[in-house]
């Protein structure tokens, strides 16, 4: 997982930085990395199963597209206080081919044994695993649950954080506080802008227990959507500017409030988070979901179950638009754009830590698409659930 | 692929069957250390990355000593502990502990250091680092 090297190529560019802090020794790298190997397929192919974000899934023929991914991490110690870390991510994401990702950049400082500060492009905390969802051998699942998963896009942040850990008796408590902008692009050339965003990170670990509250706060906007930009100037072309207005793109508020909690004990796995979104537009609808897993490790294999589900707290409809004449049309439109993508998923797996550094997961999950075809995309007529979605990977680290 | 997994496999099985030594397990810091004693508790925050106050060092996968740490004074096994630091490491919140493959470099490794810790058969213990903690 981890192999120092010294390099005499890095200490000849970064000299100027390491002559006060180690003028002899030069900055200590390490190379580090994780991926996943997997193949992902459904017994559908009148809609595709998708991670969050990606514009092209899964069918009935197995993809690899959906779960693999490649990360590559390099951090440069230049001092006891200070270091640089980078970490380059490949996988599909938005468009359907594979792409790489700067996912971090950061220096960091650390100010005293409980206090780091981060500068940089640093991962946004939104959820409990949020920094590392896309490192497979650091999780139980084969993915995170898309129920609560897919309420924030946006994994990256442009600016600072502080990240002050500490111990009160047997309690270890990390708490961070980010500030910055954050940039996601999404399916169809669009993307969504979060400028700027706060977020509230705090893990309360003792042992077997780990607690966590999030709390994130963005003014948001959502750029090169044509569908739903077509939408809105017609809306206000025919004099419905106070729709329009409700189903704004363009510096719309946005909270998230996630409490979770994690066990590990005597074998006993546990992990479970609930998260409220909401926000002063009706395009991106307040949600509400959840998801627990349980798992029990016996010698080098956990099994485990999941069960995830999302409701939506606002409207799924527009009231006081006719639903006859010639403004239907635009009634169905503003209301295809109200409703969220709803779904429960019921899910089973086993991860079997065959290696050292490699774990082999198989996961089918079953899932429940309700009012609509759920986070599926590309769907096809005479679409409707359930759907299982069966998956196998491998999860390595180096 | 086959051979490769195979490989993987055959090297897992390899590692279960690595016998565990009964020998004395000591828990030691650089002698400028100020710090005399230390409960299994406190020193197993340093090893699963709770508390950054000590630099842990480690010893290389499937050296035998380090599975008897982990389970021993970690209470975990050592994928677990392998599961703990990747999700550090990879959030870019902490850098995995240097790791040796010998007593002897690990004992270097927190002679050199003020702030290190790390373990060794109490048979390797000598003057360049001081004892904190008997595990039985």
């Amino acid at each position: 997982m981890k192999r120092p090297l010294r390099s005499s190529f890095v200490i000849a560019i970064l000299s100027t930085f390491t002559l006060s802090a180690h003028a002899i020794d030069g900055p200590t790298i390490t190379i580090s990395g994780f991926g996943t190997a997997a193949l992902t397929m459904t017994d559908t192919d009148l809609a595709e199963f998708i991670r969050p974000n990606q514009s092209n899934g899964a069918g009935k023929s197995p993809r690899t597209g959906v779960d693999s991914n490649l990360g590559l991490q390099a951090t440069a110690k230049f001092s006891d206080r200070i270091s640089f870390t980078a970490q380059g991510l490949v996988r599909k994401v938005a468009k359907d081919s594979y792409g790489a990702e700067l996912a971090w950049a950061f220096a960091k400082f650390k100010a005293s044994d409980e206090i780091d500060i981060r500068i940089g492009r640093i991962g946004l905390p939104v959820y409990m695993i949020s920094d590392f969802r896309n490192v497979g051998y650091a999780n139980t699942m084969i993915r995170p649950p898309a129920e609560v998963y897919r309420q924030v896009n946006g994994g990256t942040l442009e600016g600072i954080d502080l990240i002050w850990q500490h111990s009160f008796g047997d309690t270890t408590v990390t708490s961070q506080f980010a500030y910055g902008n954050a940039k996601t692009r999404s399916p169809g050339n669009s993307s969504v802008e979060f400028k700027p965003a706060t977020a509230i990170h705090i893990i309360a670990e003792h042992e077997p227990f780990t607690f966590r509250f999030g709390r994130a706060d963005a003014k948001f906007s959502v750029y090169g959507n044509a569908p739903l930009n077509g939408l809105l100037t017609t809306l206000n072309n025919v004099g419905l500017s106070t729709v329009a207005k409700d189903l704004k793109v363009v510096d719309c508020d946005g909270s998230f409030t996630s409490v979770g909690m994690t066990m590990d004990y005597k074998g006993f796995l546990i992990q479970s988070e609930y998260a409220v979104r909401k926000t002063d537009t009706r395009v991106v609808m307040d949600t509400t979901s959840y998801y627990a897993m349980l798992g029990y490790r016996i010698g080098k294999f956990t099994p485990y179950y999941y069960y995830g589900n999302i409701k939506q707290d606002t409207p799924r409809t527009y009231a006081g638009l006719p639903t006859t004449g010639p403004l239907a049309a635009l009634t169905a439109g503003v209301n295809s754009v109200v409703k969220s993508a709803l779904q429960s998923t019921n899910a089973v797996g086993v991860r079997w830590d065959f290696h050292k550094s490699a774990a082999l997961k198989v996961q089918v999950d079953h899932i429940s698409p309700r009012d609509g075809a759920g986070a599926f995309v590309n769907v096809k007529p005479g679409f409707s659930g359930p759907v299982n979605v069966y998956a196998a990977g491998i999860d390595f680290v180096f | 692929m086959k051979t490769k997994i195979g490989m993987m496999l055959l090297a897992a099985g390899l590692g279960m069957a690595a016998p565990v030594m009964a020998a004395e397990l000591v828990v030691i810091v650089n002698p400028k250390n100020p710090a005399s004693r230390m409960f299994s508790e406190q020193a197993a925050q340093f090893f699963l990355g709770k508390s950054s106050l000590f630099t842990p060092i480690e010893y290389d996968d499937g050296v035998a000593i380090r599975n008897e740490f982990h389970a021993k004074v970690l209470q975990k096994d050592s994928a677990q502990v392998k599961t703990i630091w990747s999700k550090l490491v990879f959030t870019g919140k902490g850098t995995a502990p240097k790791e040796y493959k010998s007593a002897a470099e690990v004992k270097k490794a927190v002679a050199a250091d003020v702030s290190a810790i790390g373990y060794i058969d109490k048979a390797a213990v000598d003057d360049t680092v001081k004892v904190i903690l008997t595990v039985q």
